[in-house]
Formats: C-alpha cells, structure tokens, sequence
C-alpha cells in the first residue's frame, strides 16, 4: 500500500516504514539510544531526499524515546535532576549545532564531514564499548565478581568545583562536565541527525560512573527533549519535516521501543553493552566502506537546497 | 518599412511549408495528488488538420512530443580516489534543468528529423543538459550525459521513439507516465508535426502537478506557519509515545 509524503514529494510503501520504524524502534528500546544512527541512513538508502530523512528521523526517534522513557520512568529508572542538566545543556549544544550545519554546509564539505565523523565517532565509541564489555565478560567467566557500577572510584573529574549531589544516581560530582557532555551531544546531535543516546550512554557510565539502572532511562528522557528541540529547528529552518513520514515511523516504532524495553530486563548490562557495541562498530564499517570501497557508480546528482521551493 | 518587406519576404517563404495546424489536448489539465498517489499517467490527443479550407493534410505526417516538467537546480558530483578514500573530487551544476523531461516521436528521431531542427529545438536531452551546465566545454559534456544517465534510471527521463499511436493518417495518440515521485509544478508539452524531416507545424500547452487536500495542507502549513507545524509535529510524536507506552501497561 503506498502513502504519498507531501514533504518529500514522493510515495512509499506504508507497511515498510512501520517496518523498519518498528525493527529501529526495537532497538532503543532495548538499548536506550535514539535508532536515529540506524534510521536516517536506511531512509536515505531507500530514496528518501537526505535533508527529509534527517528532519523527520527526530519525530520518530521522539516517539520511540517517550514510550520507552515512560517504561523506565514507572520502573524509577529516570534522574530526573541529572537528565534536567543534560537537557538544557544540549539544547545550547543544539543551536550552535545548527549554525556549524549551515556554515559547513556553505563550505562545501558537509557531504565527506559527516562520513568521516559518523565513522570515526561510531568507530571510537563502538571499540571502547567492545573491549570495556568482553573485558567485563571474560572476568565473569573467570569467577571474578563485578559490579555493574563503579563506586568510589574517582577521577579528575570528580575534583573540579561547582559540586552538586545526584541523589538518584548516587553521585557528588561537578556540574561542569556535565554540562560539557551535554553540549557535545546536543552539537553533534544537531550536526549528524542523531540522538546521540549511543554516546551519551558509555559517556554516563564511562564519564560520570552513572550506576547502570538509571542510565538508559536518563539517557532516553534526554534524547526525547533533545529530539523536540531539533524537530522544531528543523521545522524552522530546513522546512523539511515530514509529518506523515515521522508519524508512519512512529507508529512501528513506539511499539517496536515497548518490545525492546521488555526484552531488555532479560539480558545483562555488560551483555547489552556488548550487543550495541556490536550495532555501532557495524555502522561504522558500513560508514568506512563506502568510503574505501570504488562506488558502484561514481557519479550522483543531487538537488541543489533552496531549489526547490 | 523593412520590417514590412522583411514580414512579407517571411510570409512568402513561410506559407507553403506551414498549410497545416495542430489541434490537440492534454485527458488532464490537473494532475491531483492525493495520499494514494502512485504516479499518474495522462494522455494526449492530436490532429493534424489544413490550414486552409479547401487545403487538404496530406501525410506521411512525424509527430515529437517534448514534455518538460518543472526547472531545478541540479549538481552532478564525481567521485574519485585520493589517499585511499572515495570523496566528490569533481561537480558541475545545472541550473534549471528540467525535473521531468520526456521526449515520444513517431519514429527514430535522427530518421524523422533533420538535426538541425532536432539542435535548434533541443529536442534531446543532453541538449537540455548542455544549456543548463554552469560550465562549459568537454567536462561539461560529459557531466551532463551522466545527469541525463541518472535521471533516465529513475524514470524523470524517457526516450520512447514508437510512443505515437497513429489514429488514422492525422490523428494520434500520446501516453504520458509520471513517476510517483514527480516534481511538483507546471508541466509544458510541445509537439511538433514533421513532414520530409521539416517543421510544418507546432502547438504548445500544459498541463499541472498539484498536491490536494490534505497532503496540500500539510505543505502549505510547513510552509506558512514552520513553528506551529513544528510544534504539532513534537506533540504527535509525544502524544504517540505516551499512547503506545499506555497501551502496552500491563
């Protein structure tokens, strides 16, 4: 069955999108990140103009994100005061996200920048995942007992000043790297068309010792407030915001994100860390091929922006 | 009084090449598309008539019918390798350049036509290409038969040299296909009348692509009204959220 996009300007299969809106959506759920890494290419590989894909990408990833966020907020897996901090420092991030956006693009080399950093960050964030999760597992096998978090153990971090006490997640850290991973995420977010939950979350664990329980739920509070903010930007500036393709996602993919959610409480956290680190080094050398790989056709054609209006 | 002599000169030479006229339309002046809409398909009615009362159209007739959809600005982009990675090293942009561009003869077109009717009416696409390039010389050329490659492999451009279903000796019939993913805007058909190769005779019109109802609203609000559009988008995606997170309490 075909639904034509009014924004896009093209049509397509209405049972694919719930589709893949449903596998993506699976997906966050169980691992606490947005799906927008995943989603936004697929949709361009499918013919999706990319600045459609892109803008559109933030309502589902929103939706997906609000059902899970909700699970985990009834389970008491939210730090509300944390994610409060993330939220307004990300959106800060956002905004000058969206101006390096326009500036690079006026530059000429958005194109071959977003490659080369979808590779490198999902490459760095993917590997360090990998070795912390089979160091994790192999000590497990081995009969050593560790915890899931790391109390007590300090780092620079934890010396810098403007202290404040996260009493959910049991911490008396700095506010300012808080603040700092915030911004970056909120940066990237805006510059690549992602969420960014699959940093954010090895950045909570890894950065901030975030004990495991609250950090997805976190995390996907503040990919949903992060979402909002992008989609009325895009909203704005791009003016390329599908309303029928985000809600035709959004239908897969809130039910897909309750599936994940769920399957989630039956897997450990160095094994789920593990399973995304996996997902993410696999984008990553998708990324890296097509960088290094001779293209099938070396010529393409794209619309130039502002041509059509 | 040169321009008189000159129209004169122009009539003389003019009047018994052109002794036919061309009546023809298009099935729909308005291509609607709806939230079903899958690519449409049109067609086109001719005949070729005398341009005289007691003249008579005699054949054999060739008919070119040229459908151009709305003009956009397109970049091609070549890539190549350097130090190991694949990146668009080269481009060369076209401005208005047609998003749909159709050509259906009667016959094979260098058959039909001499080329310099098919140069001065750049009738082929890659004559569109070449007028649209925003650079010139060979690699302009050749960046431009690529575009006109791309666009043929997505169905925006189509050569069809048997298309014309002959009616009787003047009338004819022309089917149009437009892909789902048509741009949207005025479309122009130009049809020429061929006789021994030459022009006798030509008729312009059109035809629009539109969105309707509901899919019309959405654009013009994304288009008018960016932050409420924007904000209803955030409180679907919420609302959709929550609703699925309900559902699914157990």
């Amino acid at each position: 069955m075909q639904i034509y996009l009014p924004i896009a300007e093209l049509s397509m299969n209405l049972f694919f999108l719930i589709g893949i809106g449903g596998a993506v959506g699976f997906l966050s759920g169980l691992f606490g990140v947005g799906g927008g890494f995943l989603l936004t290419p697929l949709l361009i590989f499918s013919g999706v103009p990319a600045p459609v894909a892109v803008a559109s990408v933030t309502g589902q990833v929103a939706a997906a994100s609000t059902s899970g966020a909700l699970s985990y907020y009834r389970r008491g897996g939210i730090d509300l005061h944390l994610a409060l901090y993330l939220i307004l420092s990300s959106t800060i991030g956002a905004m000058i996200g969206v101006a390096t956006f326009s500036w690079l693009r006026s530059a000429g080399q958005l194109d071959l920048f977003i490659s080369v950093s979808y590779l490198l960050l999902l490459g760095f964030v993917g590997t360090l995942m990998m070795i912390e999760a089979v160091r994790t597992l192999m000590r497990r096998r081995a009969g050593v007992i560790t915890r899931d978090k790391l109390p007590g153990q300090h780092t620079w971090m934890h010396a810098l000043p403007m202290r404040i006490r996260f009493k959910k997640s049991r911490l008396y850290i700095s506010v300012l790297p808080v603040l700092a991973i915030g911004v970056f995420i909120g940066w990237v977010g805006a510059l690549l068309g992602i969420g960014g939950g699959f940093i954010l979350v090895p950045a909570l664990v890894y950065l901030l010792r975030v004990p495991g329980n609250v950090v997805i739920g976190t995390s996907l509070l503040q990919v949903v407030a992060m979402m909002c903010v992008t989609m009325v930007l895009q909203a704005l500036t791009s003016q390329s915001v599908d309303i029928i393709l985000a809600f035709c996602l959004m239908l897969g993919g809130t039910v897909g994100a309750q599936f994940g959610a769920s399957a989630g409480k039956y897997l450990r956290g160095d094994q789920l860390r593990a399973l995304l680190a996996l997902l993410v080094l696999a984008v990553a050398i998708r990324f890296g091929l097509t960088l290094v790989l001779p293209p099938s056709d070396p010529f393409s054609m794209a619309l130039i922006a502002g041509g059509l209006k | 009084m040169r321009r008189a002599l000159l129209a004169l000169t122009l009539l003389f030479f003019a009047a018994p090449a052109s002794a036919e006229k061309l009546v023809s339309t298009v099935s729909n002046a308005n291509v609607l598309i709806t939230s079903s809409f899958d690519g449409a398909s049109l067609s086109l009615f001719g005949n070729i008539e005398p341009d005289t009362i007691d003249g008579a159209a005699s054949g054999p007739y060739n008919v070119i019918v040229v459908v151009t959809g709305p003009l956009q600005d397109r970049v091609t982009r070549h890539k190549s390798n350097s130090f190991g990675i694949w990146t668009n090293t080269d481009q060369v942009n076209f401005h208005h350049f047609p998003s749909f561009y159709a050509v259906v003869a009667s016959g094979k077109l260098d058959v039909i036509a001499t080329p310099e009717l098919l140069a001065e009416q750049s009738i082929r696409a890659e004559d569109q290409a070449r007028l649209a390039a925003q650079s010139a010389g060979l690699k302009a050329e050749r960046f431009g038969l690529e575009l006109v490659r791309l666009m043929a492999a997505e169905n925006h451009f189509t050569l069809r040299e048997d298309g014309v279903n002959f009616l009787s000796d003047t009338a004819y019939s022309v089917n149009i296909a437009l892909p789902s993913d048509v741009a949207n805007g005025p479309f122009l058909v130009h049809t020429l009348v061929l006789k021994n190769k030459e022009l006798v005779a030509e008729r312009s019109e059109g035809f629009a692509v539109r969105k309707a109802g509901f899919e019309n609203f959405v654009f013009v609000a994304s288009r008018q009204q960016p932050l409420l559009y924007g904000l209803v988008c955030v409180v679907l995606a919420l609302g959709t959220g929550w609703l699925a997170g309900v559902a699914f309490r157990r």
